[in-house]
């Protein structure tokens, strides 16, 4: 008599049908693309949407003023400006002569008798008039996709006289202009009755942006981890006494020579640690706190105003919206979410 | 919503790009041993930037659409760079001095000026792709178009010697000793309203 085998040992006969082999791949892998898609597509509020387009707003306008005396001086052809806009358009052009450039503006300009001078003037105003819209909320989308492509041509024209700023400004507008605007908090939506968005699409495009920050901090930590001054405080000290960053008098530093060396390793782990910790619920608050004030000190102390507020709007729309403050509990938690491979922390507010 | 496989897929497809940009921007700073990695990764780290580069696109000829459709995608987005800043190391600073020669033998010395400190960090930035030698064709031409911007504001100066070089800074240590930074000239040019001589 047989008693068959126990129902947790499978038979071998099953354990190597082929059929039933894949069978069971292919139900681990539909299981793994929904998790995927699940962490991909997390429903959201547009209230980090909001947050996004005011800050952007903001930046547009704060870029706009602080060039506002070296505009011409920076864009104008050679001859009229510092270098000539013409090196920095060759050079763009050269990767490709699809992207954007002032000079494409200039000539639409010259078609219609405009001069350079007011084309670029006009330029300049209606990325202002642009950036204004945004802090608004008034129409949204194009204001968007306008304040992105003049920040573009002004970025990719003026090539050789570019910094990081214009990167994250430029990679900032991209995202901006493709996502689901307009926000309930936008005059777009008081004044024309705009439908709310798609919860899941708002969830896909800030999944989006917290990916590409972990992506820019893990890299820039890890460049930094590879240089010996960051472990002595030495990279520091020369950051902060070289032009055009030397706000602070090299007297004052000196008397701090001693938290360099901390200071340079908590930056390269603060850093390094972000696609790890800024995920997990119990370290967010901490480390949105230092990504900030470590920015926040940059622009301070290193004159470089425009670099530090698009980088705390970036963490504050991607991580900071909806972060629970730590030791003041929320009401009623409800059920908790499953974790699969892909899930997060970061659950919807 | 446009289904969710369309946007899946650009993401992976923007995502990919990011990956490669950082990675060709970490391996190209191991390749010029400005790492504390040991020298012997250089030769491999070069191969890995290469690879990087090809997968960007950038071995394919200059005219080829693929190239072009991916450099165009990458500005567009703003992803064209690493995020390297400030990484490894920081070196010295870069300055250029400009000597203005008047007609009536005066002598004064001037750098390239803009009025706010936005603008201040374009001209650092312009100088250190300077100093690069990648830029090395363009050297001349943007000092000597530095030296017109002079020009036109001081069209009494006769001639104009533009001198580029690199400063080193003192250690904090040195700089408690007194020490101060030092100025290594790099090339020089001459320009004169006429002619233009160069030295080197």
């Amino acid at each position: 008599m047989s008693y068959g085998r126990p129902s947790s040992v499978p038979d071998p006969s099953i354990v190597n049908d082929p059929h039933l082999k894949a069978h069971a791949v292919m139900a681990l892998l539909r299981r793994r693309w929904r998790e995927f898609l699940e962490f991909l597509f997390p429903p959201e509020t547009d209230r980090w949407l909001a947050v996004f387009r005011i800050g952007m707003g903001l930046q547009v306008l704060g870029y706009t003023l602080f060039l506002r005396s070296d505009w011409h001086h920076l864009f104008a052809t050679a001859g009229k400006g510092l270098v000539g806009r013409e090196l920095g358009e060759a050079i763009a052009s050269f990767d490709s002569p699809l992207i954007p450039k002032l000079g494409w503006l200039v000539a639409i300009g010259q078609h219609v008798g405009l001069g350079e001078e007011t084309v670029l003037s006009i330029a300049w105003a209606c990325l202002l008039c642009f950036g204004c819209c945004l802090l608004l909320g008034l129409f949204c989308r194009l204001a968007a996709i306008i304040a992105w492509f003049l920040h573009l041509c002004a970025a990719e024209s003026g090539g050789l006289l570019a910094y990081g700023a214009d990167n994250f400004m430029t990679m900032a507008l991209f995202y901006l202009m493709l996502s689901p605007l307009p926000d309930q908090y936008s005059l777009d939506c008081r004044l024309f009755q705009a439908k709310p968005m798609d919860q899941k699409l708002l969830g896909f495009w800030r999944r989006v942006l917290q990916i590409h920050l972990c992506f820019v901090y893990f890299f820039g930590g890890l460049a930094k981890f590879l240089g010996s001054g960051w472990w002595d405080g030495s990279n520091l000290w020369r950051s902060l006494i070289r032009p055009p960053f030397n706000l602070i008098s090299p007297d004052i530093l000196v008397r701090f020579k001693y938290a360099l060396p901390i200071l340079g390793i908590s930056i390269c782990l603060i850093e390094i640690g972000y696609p790890v910790f800024i995920w997990m619920k119990k370290t967010r608050f901490l480390w949105l706190v230092c990504i900030s004030a470590m920015h926040a000190a940059i622009g301070l102390m290193m004159g470089m105003y425009l670099f530090a507020l698009v980088m705390i709007v970036l963490n504050l729309a991607s991580f900071g919206v909806g972060i629970g403050l730590p030791f003041i509990r929320r009401p009623a938690a409800g059920t908790r979410h499953p974790r699969g491979l892909f899930s997060s922390s970061n659950s919807p507010p | 919503m446009i289904s969710k496989r369309v946007y899946v897929a650009w993401f992976g497809i923007h995502f990919f790009l990011i990956t490669a940009v950082c990675f060709a921007g970490l391996f190209s700073l191991i390749a010029e041993g400005a790492t504390i990695l040991p020298s012997a990764l250089d030769t491999y780290a070069h191969k890995a930037e290469l690879l990087a580069a090809w997968l960007l696109g950038k071995q394919a000829p200059a005219a080829s659409p693929v190239r072009r459709s991916i450099a165009t995608y990458l500005h567009a987005a703003g992803i064209q760079s690493g995020y390297t800043f400030f990484a490894p190391n920081i070196p010295g600073y870069y300055k250029l001095t400009l000597e203005l020669y008047y007609q009536d033998g005066r002598v004064e010395y001037e750098s390239p000026q803009v009025s706010g400190q936005a603008a201040r960090l374009r001209i650092n930035s312009l100088l250190n792709r300077l100093a690069d030698a990648r830029y090395e064709p363009l050297r001349e031409v943007v000092v000597k178009m530095i030296a017109l911007s002079v020009w036109r504001e001081r069209p009494d100066v006769k001639r104009i010697r533009a001198t580029f070089g690199s400063v080193s800074p003192p250690s904090m240590g040195d700089f408690e000793h007194g020490k101060a930074e030092s100025f290594q000239p790099m090339f020089s040019y001459d320009f004169s309203l006429r002619e233009e001589e160069k030295t080197e």
